[in-house]
């Protein structure tokens, strides 16, 4: 049974339609929820890990911008956005999906990233430029590879049809766009704020 | 115990040691050279310090050359055999001097059909290898050709072609002439690049003209006015050209005001730029500067041997230099009223590894000498470019000990090591010079060298795990057949 839950995002990704359909209504959502979490953390881990040991001929790094936290805030905060601006889209386009759901299918989706990155932060080490080709090529189909798992994926949760899918994830993109403005704002209102009170904090105690 | 305690000692001095190691390693700049310490741009464009590489040495005025004072002199040339030629522009003179800045002769005027000819308002002077003298006398609108006797050979005037327009006036700013006595001169409110004359002195053509850049919103809007608003509108014109220089093999080096990548040119005999902008930023002057302070300024540049180039830098006063591959070697000079600094530089040259650096306000030049640092990275340069990998690779290694931000140095290193068959050590050169396509050659010899060092040992390995596959899979199958069986 453990070793089945372990292989069960391998299953998905190469078998997107049965497997998201069997992790919505047949997987229990408490430990898909742990290994949606798992997932994440692997690619964080990927990411760091490719930045700082990639081969030099693919990966050229300033040391004094290495950010591992960076890492983390790029992988969770766009899976957050996606989340949010789909599932406040979907509800009012009659989607099925529950937040938890849209949360573990989009985990899942990013499977194939780690999968084919995680072995070329090792191979990296041991190309050539000419080779490099095969690195940034692997890339972009780890890349294409998570868009269709997420396509699909959504698709089935919430029970559209891939027309309407397409076009709320168009939808979604634009709502993504409008959360991070908010967020921005909102940053830089309370910013204002936190300084103005500041100065007023500051005229009073040199007044007084 | 006293053993003990001696132990403790000794090794607490050696991570004492070690400590002071590290840190000389991680301090970036080992401070040997006289000089202000001066800067220079890393891979990631940041600026980071590095010992000073000039120092000036001497300030030469009219008044010390007891010539009376210079008034606004406008350009310099340094010949082949290192004398100095100043042009005296506000005094309508030239001041030739020998090496030692020991005053030759200075002249005004020339013979022209028998009467004595003054220059007026001269800006821009030349003297090639045979030490002809070439004058853009610029008042007079014309370019004088005169021998080292001073006697006339000739005068390039009123340019005639199909090119030049009717009402063209010729005011000649600077002139060069390349090995086949080809006058290029880059003339006042020319627009299409220097104005290139034969060896008689008729106009051929002109060539190196810069690209017209369109603002496309400025674009958008012309689409949009009529023909008489268009005409009210500013033309688009390429930016003038502000100097330039002609290296050994008869390539014109060229500055302009141009925003753009390109501010300096090698121009081929075609007119096409073939400047290598294989450094880590295009030569432009100054990477880093303030929105309000702007791109440097490039107003003269004097091309050395072994392709090793220098601009001079008129808002920030700073001299670039670059070798032929276009990586910054070292910055020197600044605004200012100390000795080494200036008020309005107009012209530079290199004589041999000094620089001379002529200012118009303060009318007096500045001669600039190598420190041990910039002694050694000119020499390192050269034995780079003339192949002498060896040479070049002691000194780098001398230039990197005392200055440990000199990114490009290492890929010097490096291609010695390589060419030594000391892969491991070149990889590791090269990673920090940051130079990925000498990385990935080293480590394409480097890998090959291996797999053939190791080449039974891989493939005794090869074969002993295919063997166990195969044993496995065998052995499974059996197994499997015979719980078949049993079942």
């Amino acid at each position: 049974m453990n070793s089945e839950i372990i292989k069960y995002p391998f299953y998905v990704t190469v078998h997107p339609f049965n497997g998201f359909w069997e992790l919505k209504y047949e997987h229990s959502k408490r430990i898909n929820l742990i290994i949606s979490f798992i997932i994440l953390f692997l690619l964080i881990m990927t990411n760091t890990l490719s930045s700082q040991y990639s081969g030099f001929v693919v990966n050229l790094y300033n040391p004094e911008e290495m950010n591992s936290l960076m890492e983390v805030v790029t992988v969770i905060v766009p899976v957050m956005f996606w989340c949010v601006a789909n599932w406040s889209l979907t509800t009012l386009l009659d989607g099925e999906g529950k937040f938890a759901e849209i949360f573990i299918a989009t985990c899942y989706a990013l499977t194939p990233l780690i999968l084919i990155n995680l072995p070329w932060v090792f191979l990296s080490n041991f190309i050539s430029l000419q080779e490099a080709t095969f690195y940034y090529l692997s890339q972009s189909l780890a890349v294409i590879w998570f868009i269709f798992l997420l396509f699909i994926g959504n698709m089935t949760v919430q029970q559209f049809t891939p027309s309407k899918t397409v076009l709320t994830i168009l939808l979604t993109l634009v709502a993504m766009g409008f959360i991070a403005f908010l967020c921005l704002l909102f940053f830089s209102l309370i910013q204002q704020i936190i300084a103005f009170l500041t100065v007023i904090y500051q005229e009073i105690v040199f007044r007084y | 115990m006293i053993t003990i305690c001696r132990i403790a000692t000794s090794l607490f001095a050696g991570v004492l040691a070690a400590v002071i190691m590290i840190t000389a390693e991680a301090g970036l700049v080992h401070a040997k050279s006289d000089g202000a310490p001066s800067y220079n741009y890393s891979f990631w464009e940041e600026s980071v310090p590095a010992p000073a590489a000039y120092h000036p040495t001497r300030l030469v005025d009219g008044e010390s050359l007891g010539i009376g004072a210079f008034k606004e002199p406008n350009d310099l040339h340094v010949t082949k055999d290192l004398d100095v030629y100043i042009l005296d522009s506000g005094n309508n003179r030239v001041v030739h001097l020998d090496e030692n800045m020991q005053i030759i002769r200075e002249f005004d005027s020339f013979r022209l059909d028998g009467q004595l000819s003054q220059f007026v308002n001269p800006q821009g002077i030349f003297v090639n290898d045979e030490q002809d003298i070439f004058i853009a006398d610029t008042g007079n609108r014309r370019v004088v050709h005169l021998d080292n006797q001073l006697e006339l050979v000739k005068i390039i005037d009123e340019p005639e072609s199909e090119l030049i327009d009717d009402n063209f006036t010729f005011i000649p700013v600077k002139v060069v002439t390349d090995f086949a006595d080809r006058v290029f001169v880059m003339a006042e409110g020319v627009f299409d690049g220097f104005m290139e004359f034969n060896v008689e002195g008729d106009f051929t053509t002109f060539i190196g003209a810069n690209r017209v850049k369109v603002d496309p919103v400025e674009y958008l809007w012309k689409r949009f006015a009529t023909r008489e608003q268009r005409s009210q509108m500013v033309m688009y014109t390429p930016t003038e050209l502000t100097s330039l220089d002609i290296d050994e093999q008869g390539f014109i080096f060229a500055t302009n005001m141009d925003s753009s990548e390109a501010v300096i040119k090698k121009l081929n005999a075609r007119g096409d730029d073939i400047l290598r902008r294989e450094g880590y930023f295009s030569p432009i002057g100054d990477v880093l500067y303030t929105r309000s302070g702007g791109a440097s300024q490039l107003i003269d540049i004097s091309v050395a041997d072994n392709e090793i180039y220098s601009v001079l830098d008129s808002k920030r006063g700073r001299i670039f230099t670059y070798n032929g591959d276009g990586h910054l070697m070292y910055i020197f000079g600044g605004l200012g009223n100390k000795i080494g600094e200036f008020h309005t530089p107009v012209a530079i040259d290199r004589s041999g590894d000094e620089f001379i650096v002529l200012d118009r306000e303060l009318a007096e030049f500045t001669v600039f000498t190598a420190t041990e640092y910039g002694q050694t990275l000119n020499e390192a340069v050269r034995s780079y470019e003339t192949g002498d990998e060896e040479q070049a690779h002691q000194l780098f290694q001398e230039a990197v000990d005392m200055n440990a931000n000199l990114e490009f140095a290492y890929t010097g290193i490096g291609k010695a090591l390589l060419r030594q068959d000391e892969y491991k050590n070149a990889l590791h050169y090269f990673e920090r010079s940051l130079d990925q396509s000498n990385y990935s050659k080293a480590y394409l010899l480097y890998r090959n060298h291996a797999l053939r060092d190791n080449f039974s040992l891989i493939m005794t390995g090869l074969i002993a795990v295919t063997a166990g596959v195969l044993v496995l899979i065998y052995y499974r199958r059996k197994s499997k057949r015979k719980r078949g069986v049993t079942i």
